[in-house]
């Protein structure tokens, strides 16, 4: 009886560790979800009465709880810049506390925030004395809105955060060139780790000599390197190596200001492939083995030699397991930030890598990601009560996008399994 | 009568064949050659990597002694990040490896595989992020009731399940029930915790610690072990366990007579190579550590860690100069201590399978 | 009575049953090893041209592993060792210089199992051709209507020649397997137990079928039915442990078998 006992505690044990486990997760995910969805959502303005007669109106950005006294920021119209107009104050002095229907925020393009009643001024009046009319990106009435029109307002935000650039040195705005830089890099990675990854993993399924082996083992441990010793390669290697060899061979004249010799977006995207390989080589490598041998046995017979037989029927046939492989390659790149911090990803780029200017893609620029950017608005950021939900907001995007693609990744992969299971039987 | 033979012509005749043949074999030699040329190419990159690490160090004037003492914290630093984070992620992953592989109801198992692989999927960023901005000021102060909760949570279990245990038929799907247990004694301790003045004695002295970092790095780690532990586990063949049910085991008993003993060294391999991987990890290093160079091994002051020094310090550094053979040597030694590690955790794994394959071929 | 002496008789008596017909395909002292186990050991076959010869024998005695050595996939087995002559034709088969892909084009295969590729219908008996460089849309359209026709499948696919093969029932599935191997005009077509998987009804019109191929095609059948053996087949091998224990014409093997071994098989007191 005792042994039951205790092997029903050990049980519980594990299925509460494992519950603890779940829990993170979900707590985890909601709390992104929330948190990056927030800042789009059109937050109520607040009008506090101050005992000694000021009035306060904004939104509240804060609360804090600081040893004894409470304390909240309030953020109020900015006339000058962005972030200039915060006041933090105690809750014991705040002597009334509203929020007026009437009361209006109009943000304009450089990111300021007026905050102002209907009925005490005219929108105008409110504008001219800070801005022109044409700087309105948004007025709102956010005390008076319905569900619906909030709903309205927050998709109407987040795809303003899509597709503009930011403005007020990363401050505010949107992150086209960050999401466009984090697309471009993804993209000119693939076009490289795919060939080479999917011809190794070919190498290793047909061969199994002393070379063979010597590349397995190199890709094993390949998976175990730190992604910031990539960085460290593609720097010394890729930038200063090769990228100073190719500026004196080619562009000697622009010395020294680097061309290819600095940080740009080919070295961030050999480096990513060079960190991405395992995982493709993996996976094509699993797809082929997983191909049942009657197939390959059916080819030889008809007179293919083994190569040929790789070549017109197994490797199609694993073409599921080639777009897995690309996929969880993608994901692990989208994410990866370390290493991009010393190849080439700056705070703040001068051009976008993709143009309209021949030849279109320029592999040499400098760019912007997505996932330095949460780094650099949630640490660096000069305002950081607004870096902050700017971080997570771009968090909640990246950690979208790398969700959707595992998701897929995972699907593609049951039905490659059920699909082979069809063919055996 | 289709196909008579009579009227039949055939083509293929040797002529026809040798010719193809002989395109086929300059076709097959190209490709073999594009095949094993990329082959060479990716073979030389990743030879690349340690290749040019031991060069960038060469030139022969020694690096000052200030570079080694930096070392010393650099390391133990990372050592104390990476102790950190495993002893999160060991006993939460391989739990959940042992619960999902053994105990649970085969629907819910479904769901936890792809939850953690979503998990892993998280870039560490964001996880620095949260850790960072979010949880640091409220760390700071509740470390006692963390603290608490660690040693709480594991006693509550076992009381519990001692006490109701045997009453659960089906144990498959106990997680789940649990959780609302979990939450509620977490928000309890947690907001009792608050309160006692005597909490208060444990501060930590910066928001960014190493235990901060543990907690982020574990939760990011969480998803590693448990698939290789997971991954170890299932080696074991199921005639192991079914022999221990037919004399009766429950299915604790089958756990902790059978599987540990036959499985224990594939769970070591996963710890280690967890321990690898927090080795590793930059960016959650670099937002929740503060980077500050202290030694020591106390968990409530902050750290820098190797990897933070390089991401921090390589942009910087002048090519060729003492900075930036010092940080190659960095680079160097972090390679070298994850490497082996990871080697080391390849050859607990393969002395597993060996001994499970022996097994099955005496069974 | 010696093996040797019991070997030479048994070539003799082969002679005699064949008659004036061509040998297709012969071997001489063929032995197989895997490994350390011996599988095959002297086996002295001669198969005649344009019949049906059928194999025959308990499980294990090397039928499947005799039909590999033919067309050398006992080559892809890593440990697989061979010995002795086989003689498709006037090649060599084991010669250094022979192209081995043509040598599995000539002696086809035709497996347990029906595998057809993942492929459209039309692709699949195009695969084989596309291999040997015949790309034209035209020629390869014809070769597959003939192929199709001669394994009695063309009126039921016609309509659908891109639906994936899977669409297929089994006993479909294997006729296409077959007009995929007849459509590179092998000489030999060697079949593995190739009804084993269909149900009766298919596997009489599949004996049919053997019988049109047989015009043009040698066939030799591996089976484990000795009443398929006996109904289909022109001359009957049979196989005990490795050995070719006795070869001749199936009436007369079934009705008066000479060796021992034979008619305790065939009496079904063992195997």
């Amino acid at each position: 009886m005792n042994a039951r006992r205790y092997g029903a505690a050990g049980t519980w044990l594990l299925a509460g560790l494992s519950g603890v486990s779940i829990g993170a997760l979900v707590l985890l995910l909601g709390f992104l979800a929330s948190a990056g969805l927030a800042p789009f959502w059109p937050a109520p303005i607040d009008e506090l009465q101050m005992q000694d007669g000021r009035i306060l109106l904004g939104e509240i950005v804060a609360a804090h709880a600081a040893g004894m006294s409470e304390a909240v920021a309030i953020r109020t119209s900015e006339r000058e810049r962005v972030g200039s107009a915060y006041q933090r104050v105690r809750v014991r002095d705040i002597a009334a506390r509203s929020q007026p229907a009437d009361a209006i925020v109009i943000t304009l393009i450089d990111g300021r925030r007026l905050y102002g009643r209907h009925d005490a001024q005219d929108e105008t009046a409110l504008l001219a004395a800070a801005a022109s009319p044409a700087d309105a990106l948004e007025v709102l009435q956010p005390n008076a809105l319905g569900v619906l029109a909030r709903c309205g307002v927050f998709f109407n935000r987040l795809a303003h955060f899509l597709a503009t650039p930011p403005v007020a040195s990363n401050l505010t705005g949107g992150v086209l060139p960050a999401l466009l830089g984090t697309l471009t890099l993804v993209l000119l990675m693939s076009l490289i780790v795919m060939p080479f990854g999917t011809a190794t993993a070919i190498y290793l399924h047909r061969r199994r000599g002393f070379a063979a082996r010597c590349v397995r083992i190199a890709i094993n441990q390949l998976a175990g390197v730190p992604s910031i010793v990539y960085g460290v390669i593609g720097l010394g290697l890729f930038v200063h190596g090769l990228g100073g060899g190719i500026d004196r061979l080619f562009y000697a004249d622009r010395l020294p200001v680097p061309t290819f010799g600095g940080g740009g977006l080919l070295w961030a995207a050999l480096t990513l492939a060079l960190l991405t390989l395992p995982v493709v080589v993996v996976s094509v490598e699993e797809g082929l083995a997983r191909i049942p041998g009657s197939l390959r046995e059916g080819s030889l017979a008809l007179g293919a030699t083994p190569d040929e037989a790789l070549w017109t029927l197994l490797l199609p046939a694993a073409r599921p397991a080639l777009l897995t492989g690309l996929i969880l390659a993608v994901a692990r790149a989208a994410g990866a930030v370390a290493p991009l911090m010393l190849v080439g990803v700056v705070k703040l780029a001068p051009a976008l890598p993709v143009d309209g200017v021949f030849p279109y893609l320029h592999p040499s620029r400098e760019f912007m990601h997505l996932g330095f950017t949460i780094y650099d608005a949630a640490l660096a950021s000069a305002d950081a009560i607004r870096g902050v939900p700017r971080a997570y907001a771009c968090a909640g995007l990246l950690v979208g996008v790398v969700i959707v693609l595992n998701l897929t990744a995972i699907l593609l992969r049951n039905r490659l399994r059920d699909r082979y299971r069809a063919l055996e039987t | 009568m289709p196909g008579n033979p009579a009227t039949y012509t055939s083509v293929l005749s040797a002529d026809f064949i040798r010719a193809c043949a002989r395109a086929r074999r300059r076709r097959e030699r190209l490709v073999g050659a594009v095949v094993g040329v990329c082959t060479a190419i990716v073979l030389f990159g990743l030879l690349a990597i340690p290749l040019f690490l031991l060069l960038g160090l060469h030139p022969g004037t020694p690096l000052p002694a200030e570079t080694w003492q930096r070392f010393e914290v650099l390391l133990a630093g990372t050592l104390r990040a990476g102790l950190c984070g495993v002893l999160v992620a060991l006993p939460l992953g391989i739990a959940t490896a042992m619960f999902s592989a053994h105990f649970c109801a085969p629907r819910l198992r479904a769901w936890i595989k792809p939850a953690l692989e979503i998990l892993e999927a998280v870039p560490t960023v964001v996880l620095g992020l949260i850790a960072a901005v979010t949880v640091a000021p409220w760390f700071k102060v509740h470390v006692a009731s963390v603290l608490a909760l660690i040693v709480i949570i594991p006693l509550v279990l076992l009381a519990a399940g001692m006490a109701f245990g045997e009453q659960v038929r089906n144990e498959g799907w106990l997680p789940l029930w649990l959780l609302p247990l979990l939450i509620a004694l977490i928000a309890l301790v947690l907001g009792v915790g608050a309160r006692q003045p005597a909490a208060a004695m444990i501060v930590a002295a910066s928001p960014w610690n190493a235990a901060l970092v543990g907690l982020a790095l574990g939760v990011a780690t969480i998803p590693i072990v448990f698939s290789l532990s997971e991954d170890a586990l299932f080696l074991v063949p199921r005639s192991h366990t079914d022999a221990a049910f037919a004399l009766g085991a429950t299915r604790w008993q089958a756990l902790t007579t059978v599987l540990l003993p036959a499985a224990g060294s594939g769970l070591v391999a996963a710890g280690l190579l967890g321990f690898s991987r927090c080795l590793g990890e930059t960016m959650i290093v670099l937002m929740a550590s503060g980077n500050t160079p202290i030694g020591g091994f106390d968990p409530l002051h902050g750290l820098r860690s190797i990897s933070a020094e390089l991401a921090l310090g390589m942009p910087e550094a002048a090519p060729q100069g003492d900075v930036w053979r010092g940080l190659l040597l960095a680079a160097l030694l972090l390679l070298l201590l994850t490497l082996c590690v990871s080697a080391l955790a390849d050859v607990v794994r393969e002395r597993l399978r060996r001994r499970l394959r022996t097994a099955a071929h005496a069974a | 009575m010696s093996s040797a002496v019991s070997a030479s008789t048994t070539r003799s008596a082969e002679a005699d049953a064949m008659g004036n017909a061509d040998v297709a395909l012969q071997t001489f002292v063929l032995s197989l090893h895997y490994g350390a186990r011996q599988a095959l050991c002297g086996v002295d076959l001669a198969v005649p041209k344009r019949r049906i010869t059928a194999l025959i024998g308990p499980s294990g005695s090397g039928k499947s592993s005799l039909l590999r050595c033919l067309n050398r996939l006992n080559d892809e087995i890593a440990d697989a060792r061979v010995d002795g002559r086989v003689l498709v034709g006037d090649t060599d088969a084991y010669a250094k210089d022979t192209l081995l892909h043509d040598l599995r084009r000539r002696v086809g295969m035709v497996f347990q199992r029906p595998n057809p590729f993942p492929l459209s219908i039309h692709d699949n008996v195009a695969y084989g051709l596309r291999l040997l460089g015949i790309r034209r849309r035209r020629e390869l359209d014809e070769r597959i209507e003939a192929a199709l026709q001669a394994a009695a499948l063309w009126d039921e696919v016609a309509a659908r020649l891109d639906d994936s093969a899977f669409t297929l029932s089994l006993g479909q599935q294997q006729r296409l397997v077959i007009a995929r191997a007849i459509a590179v005009e092998p000489e030999i077509l060697m079949l593995d137990e190739p009804a084993s998987a269909l149900d009766p009804a298919a596997t009489l019109r599949f004996e049919e079928l053997l019988h049109e191929l047989a015009q043009r095609y040698t066939l030799l059948l591996v089976t484990h039915n000795m009443q398929q053996a006996a109904r289909v087949s022109d001359f009957t091998a049979f196989l005990h442990q490795g050995r070719l224990v006795e070869f001749g014409d199936t009436d007369a093997l079934f009705t008066n078998p000479r060796e021992r071994q034979t008619e305790d098989f065939i009496t079904g007191r063992y195997g």
